[in-house]
C-alpha cells in the first residue's frame, strides 16, 4: 500500500479525507443552525452537498487512487472531480447556506459573513466569471494536460500533481456555479449566454475526447488500448454531465420564470377584481 | 390602476388568441435539429456503423464541426423541451408552429450534415463500400422535404393550444407570455 505512486500511497488519501469530512460537517451544521432558527432548506440541497463530497471521496481513495497508472481509472477521477462533483456542490448552494447561517453582527464574529460578501463583489471574481474567461480557463487548461507533455511530467513532481488537479477542480466549480447553482453571483450573464457557454464548452470536451482517441493522447499514459479506452470514458462520460448541467440550467430556468409566472397572476387576478366600476386611486 | 388593468387584460387576451407563436417555432427548431442530431449520432453512428464519425483521416475543421454540433444538438433537445413546457403551462404552445419549426430544424441538421459536412468537409461518408448516389440522393432529398414542409407550415392560421375545442381555460391562464424572455 505504501509503495504506490500517485498522490502518495496512503497517507495521501487519508489526508485529502480531512478536508472533506470537515467541509461536509460544516455543511450539516450549517443547515441544522438555519432550520433550528426556523430558516426552510431543501433537502435536495444537502443531498446534493453530500453528494458531491462523495464523489470527490471516492476518486480520491482506493481503488481509484490506487490505479493511477491505468489510464481509464485516471479518466474516471477526472469526471468524478473536475466534473460530476463540481455540478453537484453548486447545486447544494453552499454560498447561500452560509450567507443565511453566519451571524450577522459587528466585530470578529460578523467578519467570516463580510469576508465572503467582499469576495462575492470582488473585481477579481467578476474578471473570473466573464463567460471567455470562463471557456479558456475550462477547455484550455484540459487541452494543455492531455495533448501537452504536461501529463507526462505529473508523474515526476508531486507538488505539480497537486496542482494541475487542484486548478482542474476549482475551474470545473467555477463552470458549474455559473451555469447552475442557485447561489448569488454578481454580474452573472442571461440564460442564453451560459447555454451558449455549455455548448462551446460541451463542444470543446467532445474534440478533445476524439482527439485523445485517434492521437492516442497523453502520452506517457500506457498502451494504446489503454488510452483509448479512457478516452472513450471521457467521450460519453462527458456528454452524460454535460447534458445533466444543460437540465440543471434550464430547470433552474423553468423554476425562475414559473415563480415569477405565478406572481404575475395573482396580480392580474386582484387587479381584474378591483377593476370593473369601480376607481382606483392611483 | 384602471388603465393598467385594461392593458393587462389586453394582453391577457391578445397572447390568449395568439398564443406564443414565434417561441413555438424557436422551440420546434431545437428539437427538430436535436432530434436528427440523435438520429444521426445514435442509429447511423453506434448502431449501423455506417458513419465513421473519426478515423485517423478526418480533417481537423471536420472534426471540429462536427463536436460542436454534436454537443450542440443534445444541448438544443433539453432547452427545445422546457421551452415547450414552459409555453403549456401558459396554454400558449402553437402546435402547427411547433411542427413548422422542427421539420424546418430537422431538414436544415439533414442537409447541412449531407452536403456540408459529408461533401465539403469530407468528414465522413453515409456508407462505405456501396455506390452512394442513392444513399446521397435520399438524404438530402428527404432534407429538402421537410425544409419545405416547414416553410408551408409557418404559414397560413394557427391557434395555440388554450383555444383547442375542449380545452378548458382557467380563468388567469396564458397571460403575459414575455415575463420568462430573458
Amino acid at each position: 500500500m505504501h509503495e504506490h505512486t500517485g498522490t502518495g500511497g496512503a497517507s495521501g488519501w487519508v489526508l485529502a479525507l480531512l478536508p472533506l469530512s470537515i467541509a461536509a460537517l460544516l455543511y450539516v451544521l450549517a443547515r441544522r443552525r438555519l432550520v433550528s432558527r426556523g430558516g426552510a432548506w431543501p433537502a435536495a440541497r444537502t443531498w446534493a452537498a453530500l453528494g458531491g463530497m462523495l464523489c470527490l471521496a471516492v476518486a480520491l481513495t482506493p481503488p481509484l487512487a490506487d490505479r493511477t497508472g491505468y489510464f481509464p481509472a485516471h479518466v474516471a477521477q477526472h469526471l468524478l472531480t473536475v466534473m460530476l462533483a463540481p455540478l453537484l456542490l453548486a447545486l447544494s448552494a453552499p454560498v447561500t447556506l452560509a450567507l443565511r447561517s453566519l451571524p450577522v453582527v459587528p466585530g470578529p464574529t460578523g467578519a467570516p459573513r463580510r469576508l465572503l460578501l467582499e469576495f462575492l463583489h470582488s473585481p477579481l471574481l467578476r474578471v473570473l466569471t466573464t463567460p471567455l474567461v470562463v471557456a479558456v480557463l475550462e477547455v484550455g487548461s484540459l487541452y494543455g494536460l492531455y495533448l501537452t507533455p504536461l501529463f507526462g511530467a505529473l508523474h515526476d513532481h508531486a507538488w505539480l500533481h497537486v496542482l494541475v488537479h487542484t486548478h482542474m477542480f476549482l475551474s470545473g466549480c467555477l463552470l458549474s456555479w455559473l451555469l447552475v447553482s442557485p447561489d448569488p453571483m454578481p454580474h452573472r450573464p442571461s440564460v442564453t449566454v451560459r447555454v451558449v457557454l455549455l455548448i462551446v464548452v460541451a463542444g470543446g470536451h467532445n474534440i478533445l475526447a476524439k482527439l485523445m482517441y485517434a492521437r492516442a493522447l497523453p502520452a506517457g499514459a500506457g498502451p494504446v488500448e489503454e488510452v483509448q479506452l479512457g478516452a472513450q470514458w471521457m467521450y460519453y462520460g462527458g456528454d452524460l454531465i454535460d447534458v445533466l448541467l444543460a437540465v440543471a440550467l434550464l430547470a433552474g430556468w423553468y423554476r425562475r420564470s414559473g415563480r415569477a409566472l405565478r406572481h404575475e397572476r395573482r396580480r392580474a387576478a386582484s387587479l381584474d377584481r378591483t377593476a370593473p366600476g369601480t376607481i382606483a386611486p392611483s | 390602476m384602471s388603465n393598467a388593468s385594461s392593458q393587462v387584460s389586453s394582453t391577457h387576451a391578445a397572447v390568449t388568441s395568439r398564443g406564443l407563436p414565434g417561441r413555438s417555432v424557436l422551440a420546434g427548431l431545437l428539437i427538430g435539429v436535436g432530434v436528427a442530431g440523435f438520429i444521426d449520432e445514435t442509429v447511423f453512428h453506434q448502431l449501423l456503423h455506417w458513419h465513421h464519425s473519426y478515423d485517423k483521416s478526418t480533417p481537423t475543421a471536420g472534426l471540429v464541426s462536427d463536436g460542436f454540433f454534436h454537443a450542440g444538438s443534445w444541448i438544443a433537445l433539453v432547452v427545445g423541451w422546457f421551452l415547450i413546457a414552459d409555453m403549456h403551462r401558459r396554454r400558449a404552445t402553437v402546435p402547427r408552429r411547433v411542427l413548422a419549426g422542427g421539420l424546418l430544424g430537422w431538414g436544415a441538421f439533414q442537409v447541412y450534415d449531407g452536403l456540408f459536412q459529408h461533401k465539403v468537409l469530407d468528414l465522413h461518408e453515409i456508407r462505405y463500400g456501396v455506390n452512394l448516389a442513392p444513399y446521397d440522393l435520399i438524404w438530402n432529398i428527404s432534407g429538402a422535404i421537410g425544409i419545405l414542409a416547414g416553410i408551408a407550415l409557418l404559414f397560413g392560421s394557427a391557434r395555440p393550444i388554450s383555444l383547442r375545442p375542449g380545452v378548458d381555460v382557467p380563468e388567469t391562464a396564458g397571460q403575459h407570455g414575455q415575463t420568462a424572455s430573458r
